[in-house]
């Protein structure tokens, strides 16, 4: 080798060298004290929460509808305050299994006319619709388009009735009524039984082996249904029955979820457990599971949300359980309800802006600038 | 002068019109397949406009897809070189008009079709290999000034070098971000998928691709290192193509910056193609030689137009230099700067309307007015969190308020910082007009870059 080759075979070696070195330099001096290698398992994720909690969660709810369709039977053939009773009891346990069930509105539960949430169980209902609905012997409820006619709440207005007592709805409930009550249980348990099914059968690993992070990918999918649904809270169970949506004058109680029942406040925290256990990963008996809250601790600037939206939730879970006894319509102009509103408002960035972009998941289909 | 009218062959810029017209078919196709023309131009309640082109309105129903139709037919008919002036003005115009509808689907690559659309008006692409010289073999023409081709290449080189320059800040080549985000995100594509995970690669990736940027345009213009510029824009495009949600954009840069290759390159193409098309079908080989020279008066008017063109595009990318602050935080003079995937910003916007100062005050459920796109994009630009609120006085005014009041809480995160206030909370936005200057309702991200 001549000495000259010798040279320049050093001189590209440093060409090679310098930057390699600075890069390495770079990687090992960064200040978040992170590792060098983000190694998390997104399908480990999607099959903890799979199995841990939406899976089980669908399956309890699929058992009190199973229930409540029971109970609705006995009622019809004994209609009577006993039945009902029984009825109402088999409906709350139900209409608090779907609260852990609302966040879940993708796959078999996007249903053809939205998330099932927004088919099964929307409120305030139209309490005069439904009563041309009762009377109308040709009503198709297949054939129906309207969302406040059926599902939870409508059931919920049938058999609690508005300022009527217990003997006044069992006097009430001519063979009409009866009909349209075992038609919105039908749909409701025939919905629940085929999420329950799809899920059980191939949507299972449909869902676990989409483990990427672009739009219609699994994580984007549960992301964008997770953030609707604790938007909801905030929007439609708080501030528009508070009174505190753009547009509005005064407050509306009528407007609160679960209006005839009065077990709003109850469902609310509910709810909310429900949004907790899908961000920090929880099953439903408290068991640990693999969810946002892990995801985000390994990502560049993860901790800082995490302890953020950790103290955010407490917020939020002190703010639920200050909330005046009693039902929830009758104290909405409290300013606990306001305070609640704006912890709730307080935590929506850490959710929804924060979150995706420091886990990098696309929420929408539209294509970005290129490079 | 000379130089610029050096006579050349005309085979790049014919290669180049073909290359343009099919691709500008191919993305045409694909918007319309994806549903585009109705989710992202019909649906939407309300358009966010670009500054100054406010009156810009989507046609009403299916005329939005006759607009469509027209580009489909102009594409077509550019690939073909048939009535050339008008189809390229056509084409330059409905584009142009379906990329002002709404700012939100603002890309730059949507800014550079409509460049380079509006630039092949005045050149003479249609006159070898084409319909126009089918129906009159008299126009056809073997060379070109050396500025019709030029001009393509400057722009660009335009747009590379100023991506690249746009790298080179802290955050891209120190922290490697947003890279850093972005392909950890990314481990699950198969194959490469586990090379995202080490921090290691998105500095590589960031370094390189600051490197590819700003010089690839020079390795492409000189011979002895093309091809391996080439190679490396169809491997950096197609990496990001596969990596990104990013459309049509690799394919439109692998394909237009084949503009550089030398004019024997294209003659041997189009003499190829001619011998697929059965010989002669569209190309004429007409012995006259018709070169145009332009008219002494018209050449001062056309090398003053470049000259001003180009002049706006060096310059306009710079504008952000005259405005306080960080530019990603504010946007002020973001755009149109060929900032492409640059960094990850994300915000959360909540605005709160009420009637006169003693009105009760509530909160505004955007969803209801903005698809999701929308509502991503607006939640983090000023420009468009204002009109937004413009939008809302108009809204609620029309819906009986007298003095509608309109604030924002806008949370911004911008490369994986907490996030933080991008506007000032208590400032009623309808007070406020959009405008060039500089807009002090933003809260500035003070605190230094760290």
């Amino acid at each position: 080798m001549q000495p000259s080759d010798m040279n320049r075979n050093s001189k590209y070696r440093i060409l090679i060298f310098l930057p390699l070195t600075l890069l390495l330099w770079l990687t090992s001096c960064d200040e978040d004290g992170s590792t060098n290698e983000l190694d998390f398992d997104r399908k480990f994720m999607l099959t903890s929460l799979a199995d841990g909690l939406i899976i089980p969660n669908f399956e309890s709810l699929q058992t009190s509808v199973d229930n409540l369709s029971d109970a609705t039977d006995d009622f019809i053939a004994n209609p009577n305050e006993q039945e009902l009773l029984l009825l109402r009891e088999a409906w709350v346990l139900a209409v608090l299994d779907y609260q852990h069930c609302s966040a879940f509105g993708f796959g078999p539960a996007n249903l053809p006319l939205g998330p099932f949430s927004t088919v099964l169980a929307v409120f305030p209902v139209d309490e005069s619709q439904i009563a041309l609905n009762i009377e109308n012997p040709d009503f198709n409820l297949i054939a129906s388009f309207d969302r406040d006619v059926r599902g939870f709440y409508t059931v919920e207005y049938l058999i609690y009735g508005k300022e009527q007592t217990a003997e006044e709805i069992v006097l009430g409930f001519d063979q009409h009524r009866k009909d349209y009550l075992a038609l919105i249980v039908l749909e409701l348990k025939s919905i629940v039984d085929q999420i329950v099914t799809e899920w059980k059968g191939s949507y299972r690993s449909e869902f676990i082996d989409n483990e990427g992070t672009s739009a219609g990918s699994s994580i984007s999918l549960l992301f964008n249904a997770f953030v609707k649904d604790y938007e909801n809270i905030k929007n439609f169970k708080v501030e528009l029955p508070a009174g505190l949506t753009a547009g509005q004058s005064n407050a509306d109680p009528t407007l609160v979820e679960a209006y005839y029942s009065g077990i709003s406040a109850e469902l609310l925290q509910v709810h909310f457990t429900n949004i907790i256990n899908i961000w920090s990963g929880k099953t439903r008996e408290g068991q640990d599971l693999v969810s946002f809250e892990e995801y985000l601790s390994v990502v560049v600037g993860g901790d800082e949300l995490v302890t953020q939206t950790r103290a955010a939730i407490l917020d939020i879970e002190r703010a639920i359980s200050s909330l005046p006894a009693g039902e929830l319509s009758a104290n909405i102009e409290d300013d606990a309800v306001k305070n609640l509103r704006d912890v709730l408002q307080a935590n929506t960035a850490n959710f929804k802006s924060s979150m995706s972009s420091l886990l990098g998941i696309s929420i929408t289909y539209s294509s970005g600038d290129g490079d | 002068m000379h130089y610029l009218e050096q006579q050349v062959s005309i085979a790049p810029l014919v290669v180049f019109r073909i290359v343009f017209g099919l691709l500008m078919l191919f993305s045409t196709i694909r918007y319309l397949s994806m549903g585009w023309v109705e989710s992202q131009l019909i649906a939407p309640k309300l358009h966010f406009s670009y500054f100054g082109f406010g009156w810009v309105q989507p046609l009403p129903g299916a005329w939005m897809y006759f607009v469509f139709g027209l580009l489909i037919v102009t594409a077509i008919a550019i690939t073909l070189g048939a009535y050339y002036r008008l189809t390229t003005v056509l084409f330059f115009v409905c584009f142009t008009y379906v990329e002002l509808i709404d700012i939100t689907y603002y890309l730059n690559h949507y800014y550079f079709v409509s460049i380079t659309a509006f630039l092949l008006i005045f050149v003479p692409a249609n006159r070898l290999f084409s319909w126009d010289v089918k129906r009159r073999p008299e126009i056809s023409q073997i060379k070109v000034s050396k500025w019709c081709i030029g001009i393509f290449k400057l722009q660009i080189a335009i747009v590379y070098i100023c991506a690249g320059l746009a790298k080179i800040n802290y955050d891209w080549l120190i922290k490697a971000l947003p890279l850093s985000i972005w392909l950890p995100a990314k481990t699950s594509i198969p194959l490469i998928g586990w090379v995202f995970k080490y921090k290691l690669t998105a500095y590589l990736f960031s370094w390189l691709g600051m490197f590819f940027d700003t010089l690839v345009v020079f390795g492409l213009m000189w011979k002895k290192t093309r091809w391996f510029a080439y190679i490396s824009v169809v491997l950096f495009h197609t990496v990001t193509g596969i990596l990104f949600q990013i459309g049509v954009f690799p394919l439109v840069m692998i394909l237009v910056v084949t503009i550089f290759f030398s004019s024997n390159l294209h003659e041997q193409l189009l003499n190829r193609l001619n011998v697929m098309l059965g010989g002669g079908v569209l190309f004429s080989t007409s012995k006259e030689k018709h070169v145009l020279t332009p008219h002494q008066v018209n050449r001062k008017i056309l090398y003053f137009s470049l000259a001003l063109f180009f002049t706006f595009q060096v310059l306009f990318p710079w504008r952000y230099l005259l405005y306080p602050g960080n530019v990603f935080w504010t946007e002020e003079g973001y755009r149109f700067a060929w900032r492409v995937m640059l960094m990850e910003k994300a915000g959360t916007a909540t605005f709160y309307v009420k009637d006169g100062a003693e009105g009760r005050e509530g909160a505004v459920v955007n969803c209801q007015f903005l698809n999701m796109h929308q509502e991503k994009q607006m939640a983090m630009q000023p420009d468009l969190i204002l009109q937004f609120a413009h939008y809302l006085e108009e809204h609620f005014r029309s819906n009986g308020m007298h003095d509608p009041k309109v604030r924002a809480e806008v949370q911004v995160t911008l490369n994986a910082r907490p996030s933080r206030m991008l506007i000032d909370p208590s400032v009623d936005l309808t007070q406020i007009k959009d405008g060039w200057a500089r807009k002090d309702w933003i809260i500035p991200f003070s605190k230094t870059l760290n």
